[in-house]
């Protein structure tokens, strides 16, 4: 018990009236790499550094964006191990909704789920806060829809929002680019540039992920998608969402614009 | 923690609360409750690209029809689905509540559903209730290993088969089948088989009824036939309907006027300048 | 004798154009004897939802509340009113928990999406669902129900002409069951306005 004697148990106040533990668990995801979120006019852009940890691992089984529900989609910053467990509760705490109901749970609900969820661990024995904060991203009866959800078991609907390493300069260069009436394509390339902004090193298709949702209520990350464009190739993309996407998609080529 | 008094919403399983109160109930002489079944023809057969599945569409409380054209094809994954017999309830529920799983293990797994997985948990299920979950199942579905089909029975027994049937309808379905199936169908032939199968519980057998409904599954394609086949179309409405010469009698009536749905708009921002 | 047949019960349901109408008996007995004449079956849930239970009374009324619960609990949640088809969905869960202890009651569920789409649906006592597009009966009237309705209901019907069929269907169905009857409670529910109405019938 380094820092002090309040470090001791979850449950227990320092005398400022702060639970430390929790605010170790935000600087676990300060830490963590950056990821971002923009909510366009009708569409809602998420990103993600990553970086892994030597040349040697295989990028392709890494995947930091996933799916909670089809028209749902996460991101998170700090420790990996963590989110999944989250993912797993929010995806099942959906199912459930939905079987109760046979409607597709909004996005508020599931934020307020999982944020539930998250306070819970701030509050019981025998376990600890999670270290890592959250962007979900989703479209719904009320539009498209971007939430934060931190360790404590807070969430915030945002515009825009970063967290992770260099929040605070890829808030300012989000606030800075942010417009209202933003499209799709301009919030993918205010995304990349974001990420860009603080990058250590080259910025590629292989280090960086992204996953977007627009009007067709369809969440597609770029590794799903690469998949999905790779199978029906062969057929034709009809769907105006689809190709709309499909052209933001050639990340690669995207990027060469950002990196000259 | 104590259990809280007021009632939350359920987590899931049965509750038993008032068990002790209708078998008392029964036991003073009332007649236990009938619930409504699906009488049911069910059939699905293999074919050479993968799964025909077929159904009646008739559901029955006792001796009263109680749906003319009601859905026995159940969808349990994108590659699966599943025809039930049996309480109308048990195998709505029982499809629901796999094809949850099935959905929650495919993000688990980023993999297309296997047929085994749907029939190993249907199954499980039954079993565990012992039959008292009364759902009778004909499952196919293609998935990496080819097509299936598989019968599962109350108790939770199972048969992987090319041609299958169930309800009560079965035998005179199955009598259709044990006579024209072969290996090899072609997608018309097996459709055509399916629908006489069904035809001939539709005519034959009282518990199934009305329309034919079909789904057709391949390889990454499915195709749901909803009443393929309408051979018993109502024809005795009287176009002009009835006109009542005496009206009603209303003793009372009280008018209570709706509030016209407002459309909010969002963001005052435009109205500022 | 049935336990459905204790309290004794009738109720119906259709679909207009662009409206709805559910109606039910009045009576509440105990076997043969009358108890009242002017009891509640159909209970609303919000301005274009409804809901009418048929069966034991008891069970009707504990389901009721359970009901209120839940719906009341959405609504805060969500800030939204439920959906019918939502609300159907709901009952049938709740009512399927009890599988193997049911509640005595089958309910009919009618409402008015927010799209001003009629929606009905009955259900057995354990929640399995069917949904209909022109009528839905149940309760111990509910054979002379069927008759009455598949004979007089047609397709799209003015509200007016609509409370009229449904209120036909309802008294001529009831004055063959001696369980049900005395007079019927009629609910008309149009985008602008729910119309409720007291019919008066036989009394024997």
């Amino acid at each position: 018990m380094g820092d002090s004697q309040y470090s001791f148990s979850l449950t227990t106040f320092s005398p400022s009236g702060k639970l430390v533990q929790i605010e170790h668990a935000l600087t676990a995801v300060g830490s963590g790499q950056t990821s971002l979120g923009i909510k366009a006019a009708n569409a809602v852009v998420i990103a993600t550094e990553k970086k892994l940890p030597s040349i040697l691992v295989d990028e392709t089984s890494v995947q930091k964006i996933q799916l909670l529900t089809p028209n749902i989609g996460v991101v998170y910053s700090g420790m990996g191990p963590d989110s999944r467990v989250l993912v797993r509760k929010s995806r099942k705490q959906a199912e459930q909704y939905h079987r109760l109901y046979k409607e597709p749970i909004p996005v508020t609900q599931l934020v307020r789920e999982t944020a539930a969820v998250m306070q819970e661990f701030t509050q019981s024995g025998g376990v600890r806060p999670f270290g890592v904060s959250l962007l979900i991203a989703g479209f719904d009866d009320n539009g498209p829809q971007l939430y934060q959800v931190d360790p404590s078991g807070s969430y915030f609907s945002w515009k825009a929002s970063a967290m992770g390493k260099n929040v605070s300069n890829a808030k300012t260069f989000l606030e800075k680019r942010y417009t209202e009436d933003l499209e799709l394509d301009d919030a993918v390339h205010t995304a990349i540039l974001t990420l860009k902004e603080g990058f250590e090193g080259q910025i590629s298709g292989k280090n960086i992920e992204i996953g977007v949702i627009g009007t067709d209520r369809k969440f597609r990350s770029q590794t799903g998608l690469r998949l999905v464009s790779n199978g029906a190739s062969k057929q034709k993309v009809t769907d105006k969402w689809e190709q709309k996407i499909c052209m933001v998609w050639k990340l690669d080529m995207l990027l060469k614009c950002h990196v000259k | 923690m104590t259990k809280s008094t007021i009632e939350l919403p359920p987590k899931g399983g049965f509750s038993f609360d008032l068990c002790k109160r209708n078998e008392m109930l029964f036991k003073k002489g009332v007649q236990p409750p009938s619930f409504r079944k699906t009488g049911t023809t069910i059939v699905g057969l293999i074919f050479q690209e993968g799964v025909v599945l077929g159904a009646d569409t008739r559901a029955t409380e006792g001796p009263i029809v109680a749906d003319k054209n009601c859905e026995k094809i159940h969808y349990m994954a994108p590659n699966i689905y599943c025809c039930g017999a049996g309480t109308a309830a048990d195998t709505e529920a029982v499809t629901d509540m796999v094809s949850s799983q099935l959905k929650l293990h495919r993000y688990h797994t980023g993999r297309e559903s296997r047929v085994v997985t749907a029939l190993t948990l249907l199954k499980s299920h039954l079993f565990n209730y012992q039959g008292y979950v009364s759902a009778a199942l004909v499952l196919g579905g293609v998935d990496v290993t080819g097509p299936h089909l598989h019968t599962i029975y109350p108790h939770g027994s199972t048969d992987t088969l090319p041609f299958a049937t169930m309800g009560s309808g079965s035998l005179a379905a199955m009598s259709v089948f044990e006579s024209k199936y072969r290996e090899g169908l072609t997608r018309e032939e097996g459709i055509n088989l399916v629908c006489e199968a069904i035809s001939s519980g539709i005519f034959n057998d009282l518990g199934s009824g009305s329309n034919v409904d079909v789904c057709v599954i391949t390889k990454g394609n499915v195709e749901y036939l909803r009443n393929h086949v309408l051979p018993n179309p109502r024809t005795y409405t009287s176009a002009k309907g009835y006109s009542f010469p005496k009206p009603t009698e209303v003793l009372m009536t009280k008018v209570i006027k709706l509030k016209e749905k407002v459309e909010v708009i969002e963001g005052g921002d435009a109205m500022e300048e | 004798m049935s336990i459905f047949e204790y309290n004794g019960s009738a109720l119906v349901a259709m679909v207009g154009k662009n409206c709805f109408a559910i109606a039910a008996d009045r009576r509440l007995g105990v076997q043969l004897q009358t108890i009242a004449t002017d009891f509640q079956r159909i209970y609303k849930m919000h301005d274009r939802l409804f809901i009418g239970l048929s069966g034991l009374a008891t069970d009707a009324q504990t389901l009721y509340q359970r009901l209120v619960f839940r719906h009341k609990l959405y609504q805060l949640r969500e800030e939204r009113d439920m959906k019918p088809e939502t609300f159907a969905n709901l009952v049938s869960a709740i009512l399927y928990e009890k599988r193997f202890g049911p509640y005595f009651c089958q309910p009919v569920i009618a409402g008015l999406s927010d799209e001003d789409k009629p929606f009905i649906c009955t259900m057995d006592s354990i929640g399995a669902k069917e949904l209909a597009k022109d009528f839905v009966v149940a309760g111990t009237a509910s054979e002379s129900l069927y008759g009455a309705c598949e004979a007089m209901y047609k397709p799209d019907l003015e509200p007016e002409e609509l409370f009229e069929t449904i209120s036909q269907a309802l008294l001529a169905s009831v004055d063959r069951d001696c369980l049900s009857g005395w007079g019927g409670h009629v609910y008309l529910v149009t985008p602008t306005e729910i119309k409720e109405r007291i019919l008066k019938g036989r009394m024997d």
